[in-house]
Formats: C-alpha cells, structure tokens, sequence
C-alpha cells in the first residue's frame, strides 16, 4: 500500500462514522450486534444506526421496547455470555435507568468473579441540549467517570467518533460512548483505512503557548471558536481534546499545562463534581499549583426554551471571557451569567 | 424420580443444610445469607438442568449453588473470604459464581440479575445452542420493575429462559401479603402469555416435577415459562439480621422441614431405612467438615489482590 493510499479519508457526517464502525465490526465479528429504541429500519434517531438494518437484519440490529433498564441488562448479560452488544441509549438522561446492571454488574463483573466473566459491552448514548429540554439535554458522563472498571470515550470529530467506537466493540470489558445532538450533523474527514482511535489517548486539538483548555465532545467546537476569538486578542491557545474521560490520559494534559501553565476545563454538563474538577485535581497533583478555572453549565436545569437554553450553556464568548480573567485576574471583567454573544 | 434420584435429593438437601449450619457457625467473615428449609427449591429446580443449561440467582445462593453441583471446599472458601474461593475471595456471599460448572453466578442486587439471565438466554438464541438461562429470584424481586420489563421482551422474542420466584414470602421483614398484589404470583404469566404454575416449595419431588413440565417448553424454543414455589425461609433475612416472626411461628414453620419430608416420605415407601438416612447424614457432615478445613487452610487474598481484574 502507497503512504498517500494509508493517508487517503473520506469526508462524512459524524453519525455516517457510528454506522461505518459498526458496519465494519459487525462484518468482521459475528457477535457484535445493535440492541435499543428505533435501532432497527427507523435507523436510529439521528440516522446512526443507517442502513446497519437493512444488512444484518432483525436478529443482530434489535429494536426494544422503552425499557432502558432491560435493554443495558440484557446488553450486560448477552456480553457477559460471549456476545459483544452495542446497546443504544436514545438520550443520556435516559442511563440512569440502566445503572444498575452497567455499574452494579457489569462493571463489577471482571473483578466480583475472579476473572472468570467480563462484560464486553458498549452503551453507545447522546449527550447534549439542543432544544429538547431538562430531561433530554444533560450530559452526566462525569458521573461514570468514578465507576471502576468502566471506561467512558467522548469524542469530537467524525474521524475519532469512528476510530473510538470500534476501539470500544474491540474492548474486554464495559465501555460508554458518549455522542451528542449537536455533533451528528458535523462532516469531518474519516480514514478510508480502518483506523483505530486508542482509548485513554486525549489529542491536542490545537497548539499554543498561553493556556491549556480542557475539554471534549462537542465542546470542543465551542472552544476553538473562543481559540479563533482570542487569537485576534494575542492570546495563543492550546486545546487537548480529552477523548477518552476514563481512563483519563494525564500524561497528554499535564504535558500541555507543563508548556502553557495556566488550565481552563470546559464541558457541557456540571462544573460540580464535573469532569474539570477531575483534570484540575490530577494536574494539581502532578504538577504543583496552576491558575486554573471552571466553565460549564449553569447550576440549573436545561430548558427546551430557547433563551433559557442558550442562557445555560457556555458558548465561545463566555469561555473566552474566563480564559482572559484567568490569564489577568488583576483586569478581570466580572462573568456574566448570561453571555451576550450567539452560539 | 427413581429410587436413587430421590435419595440423591434427599442427599443433596442434607447437605445444604449442613453446610449453612456449619457456616452460621463461623460468623468471621461477616453475615451470610442463608437458604435453610428452602433446600428442595434448589434441589428440585437443578434436578432437571443439563451441563449446557446456566443458573442465575439472587443472592440467597448458597442452596442453589451446592445443588448445581459446585464443589463445596470452594464455596465454603469464597463465603468465608480465601482465595481458593470460586470468585477468588473476591465475589462472598451473594455473588457466587462458576460458569463453567453452570452457575453463570449470583447477583445480590434484588432484582438485578432478571436482565442478565435475559441476556444469557440471548445469547443461547443467537447461537441456537440447546440450553436454557434460569433465573432464582424471590418473591422481593416480584415488585422490582426489571422482572416486569424482561418479561414482556423474553415473551416477545422467546428467549429460552426459565422464571423460578421461590416465594418465601418474606423480603428481610415485609411480608409478601402487604408488598405485592397478586393473589398467585404466577398469575403475570397470563398477561404475556407464559406458561405459569405456583407450587409447594417445600416438597422436592414436587418442585422436580413442576420444574420438569415448566422447562419442556422453553427447551423446545416455544419462549419462557414461569414457575413460583412457595417455600418458608427458616432462619432470618441474614445471620446478624433480627428475627421478626414468633417463636412459635418459627416453630411451625420449620415443622415444614422438606429433609424431614422426604426422610419420611422414603422411609414410608419402603426404599430407605433411617440408618440409611443417618448414613447420608454422616456423608454430608464429612463433606462439611472437609470444605471447613479447605477453607481454613487456604489464604485470604493479598492485599495486591484489590486491584486485579478491575478493568
């Protein structure tokens, strides 16, 4: 094979990278196969699961009832049994119903047997408000980061969405992956050859010598467009792009922080107990003090009002306004709780 | 059953019962969730699986776990905490667990294992292998909201799993008559379609049939089937959990004994003598003893132990 050939992508939409790698390990392994709502002919709700119906048919892309504790259980127990489910979760909200057989056992499973079982399963669910409201809008992967023995990936780009979830159907054991609403409309370029994103590798998004954001998902896109804004300033930003939340890759963060010594965490859900607090604590603990500052939503439900959506959610101008109140504490403007710019 | 089956039975209960008594003995490793006088529950239901068939369970274990036939030394070495336990030492009371010998494991969560042996019994389905995924839950388990889920999808695909809720009418101190509305349990059968049955829990030749008729179908591929046995649990929820029904209460219930049942049952018809049943008595206790011993000389996991097979 040429190296142009290796290199060689095709651009498609974030969610035509869900199906292509799932397509291509259900090709190639027989004991993957799709569980959840509207999996099936429907395609997914966000046209993820496209045309995976039409190839395997109903007995490896299941559609279920509205039954998300059983769908996970089943998923858990089919993985536990030799199987490798990818188990979709229509909204994330929706997870808390099948914490119990994720966390209480398929998490649990490797270590409560001796080794003797593990759960190989992928809950693959969609994070993220985009005008759908308070129980269809969190993001509460900060939560499953504390869990031992499950592993929970976030990507940003088409590319990673891609080579993430088939790491995750390869994985011995539980793995969330977490998508978002706003992220499956995006096009990025995706490797023509099968590649594989490691988990627990962050990526560093974009270089620069000033600051260090934290972040994942799709906000990711909001902080490069505070990048963009800030380097009209002469404020030189650099991104890592967490990737994979748990594992977290330490190294890749406190490596940035260590060049730019200054930290901003940005994500969509909670600041408290939120992921940010996770990155901030460990680099503390590698590193020594570092300015360092929180953005995330606001302490408040997301509402499908528009406004109070958008009044909720950091966006490019507030997370810009926190990196120069971090780097100039003296000249600091006060945050404003709601951001005056557009998304 | 045969002759020699009965006994085995009989045998099998025995030693169940003297396996928790010794253990109850040996509070060192914390409380232990015990079966007594619910023994022909488990005898009667593995009686009638084969080596591909998987057995799930809630965590009251220790009766179905012996009666699938686990090696007593290593049970008796996970309850009490040893490395040569079947889970390493890690899993203890309520997660026992060797897939190999059958037992897919316990799963102390009330309720939480009904979705796992849904998911075993699918991937029995999609590997058309002729086994069947059952699942021993309690009657505490009838109310949680994971059974009523996996019993429609388990009806609507015809998994080949198997419901045993060995009713012993008791969760810790709820009795069943104020928790849960149905008159039968097995009447939410009817609502999707499943082969349902209550029995006597407390006769092991009569949970060996009902188990037998309950199974037929779901082996033939014709979906679940559901079985209640009504059982009476002697002891309390747990070894240190406080009693909460009368001393004369207790005292019925234990006349219900299904060892003494069927020790007088085969003495009756002529096919065993009481020095017999003394003499599997004995068998059992040698048993019990060795498993103690097992135990006692195996080691507790090195602390290192707390991180391995974590991820």
């Amino acid at each position: 094979m040429s190296g142009k050939a290796q290199f060689a992508t095709e651009k498609i939409f974030f969610r035509e990278a869900i199906a292509r790698a799932v397509r291509e390990e259900m090709r190639d392994n027989p004991r993957v196969f799709v569980m959840g709502q509207d999996v099936g002919a429907f395609g997914g709700s966000y046209r993820e699961f496209d045309g995976l119906f039409g190839e395997f048919g109903a007995a490896r892309v299941r559609d279920m009832p509205v039954a998300e504790a059983a769908m996970v259980g089943i998923g858990v127990g089919a993985a536990a049994a030799g199987y490798r489910p990818l188990v979709s979760i229509t909204y994330m909200d929706f997870m808390m119903l099948g914490f119990d057989p994720l966390i209480n056992y398929g998490a649990k499973l490797r270590y409560k047997t001796g080794g003797q079982l593990t759960a190989p399963v992928v809950v693959k669910t969609t994070a993220g408000a985009k005008g759908q409201g308070v129980a269809h809008s969190q993001c509460i992967e900060a939560w499953l980061m504390s869990v031992p023995g499950l592993k929970v990936v976030a990507p940003s780009t088409a590319a990673d969405a891609y080579g993430l979830l088939k790491a995750a159907l390869r994985e011995d054991g539980p793995v969330v992956f977490v998508d978002h609403k706003r992220l499956f409309p995006v096009a990025g370029e995706v490797p023509l050859a099968q590649a594989i994103v490691p988990i627990g590798k962050a990526n560093i998004a974009r270089s620069g010598t000033d600051l260090t954001i934290t972040t994942h998902s799709f906000m990711t896109r909001v902080a490069m467009d505070a990048a963009t804004l800030l380097q009209s300033k002469g404020i030189s930003v650099e991104i890592v792009d967490l990737r994979t939340l748990a594992p977290l890759d330490i190294d890749t963060i406190a490596g940035s922080v260590k060049r730019t010594g200054a930290l901003l965490t940005l994500e969509e859900g909670q600041v408290t107990c939120g992921v940010g607090v996770e990155v901030i604590a460990r680099v503390h603990e590698r590193l020594g003090p570092v300015p360092s500052a929180r953005v995330g939503a606001l302490p408040a439900p997301v509402s499908s009002n528009r406004v109070l959506e958008l009044a909720c959610l950091p966006d490019a101008t507030r997370v810009a306004i926190a990196v120069r109140n971090l780097l100039n504490p003296v000249t600091a403007s006060p945050r404003p709780v709601v951001s005056s710019g557009e998304r | 059953m045969t002759v020699l089956e009965q006994k085995a039975a009989l045998r099998s209960m025995m030693l169940i019962r003297a396996f928790e008594q010794a253990l109850a003995r040996r509070p060192d490793h914390g409380f232990q969730l015990l079966s007594s006088g619910e023994e022909a529950v488990a005898v009667g239901l593995c009686s009638v699986l084969g080596d591909q068939d998987q057995l799930l369970t809630g965590g009251r274990s220790i009766g179905p776990a012996l009666a699938r036939g686990l090696d007593p030394n290593r049970v008796m070495a996970e309850l009490l905490g040893r490395s040569s336990g079947t889970n390493r030492g890690k899993g203890g009371r309520g997660h026992l667990a060797d897939p190999t010998a059958g037992f897919f494991g316990a799963h102390a969560v009330v309720g939480g294992n009904i979705s796992i042996a849904a998911g075993v019994a699918l991937s029995m389905q999609l590997s058309a292998k002729e086994a069947v995924a059952v699942i021993l839950f309690g009657d505490g388990a009838f109310g949680a909201g994971a059974l009523h889920e996996v019993l429609n999808i388990a009806a609507s695909w015809k998994l080949p799993l198997l419901f045993v809720c060995n009713n012993n009418q008791l969760s810790v101190s709820t009795p069943r008559s104020t928790a849960l509305a149905p008159r039968n349990l097995s009447d939410i059968g009817l609502a999707f379609g499943i082969p349902a049955k209550t029995v006597d829990g407390m006769n092991v030749e009569v949970v060996a049939a009902a188990a037998r008729e309950a199974i037929a179908p779901v082996r033939a591929g014709q979906g679940p089937a559901f079985l209640e046995t009504i059982s009476y649990r002697f002891a309390s929820h747990s070894t240190t959990a406080r009693e909460t029904r009368s001393r004369v209460e207790l005292e019925e219930i234990r006349a219900r004994c299904p060892i003494l049942r069927q020790t007088a049952a085969l003495v009756a018809a002529g096919v065993m003598g009481e020095d017999e049943a003394a003499g599997l008595k004995r068998e059992v206790d040698d048993v019990v003893a060795a498993a103690i011993a097992f135990s006692d000389a195996s080691k507790y996991p090195d602390p290192t132990e707390a991180l391995v097979d974590v991820w």
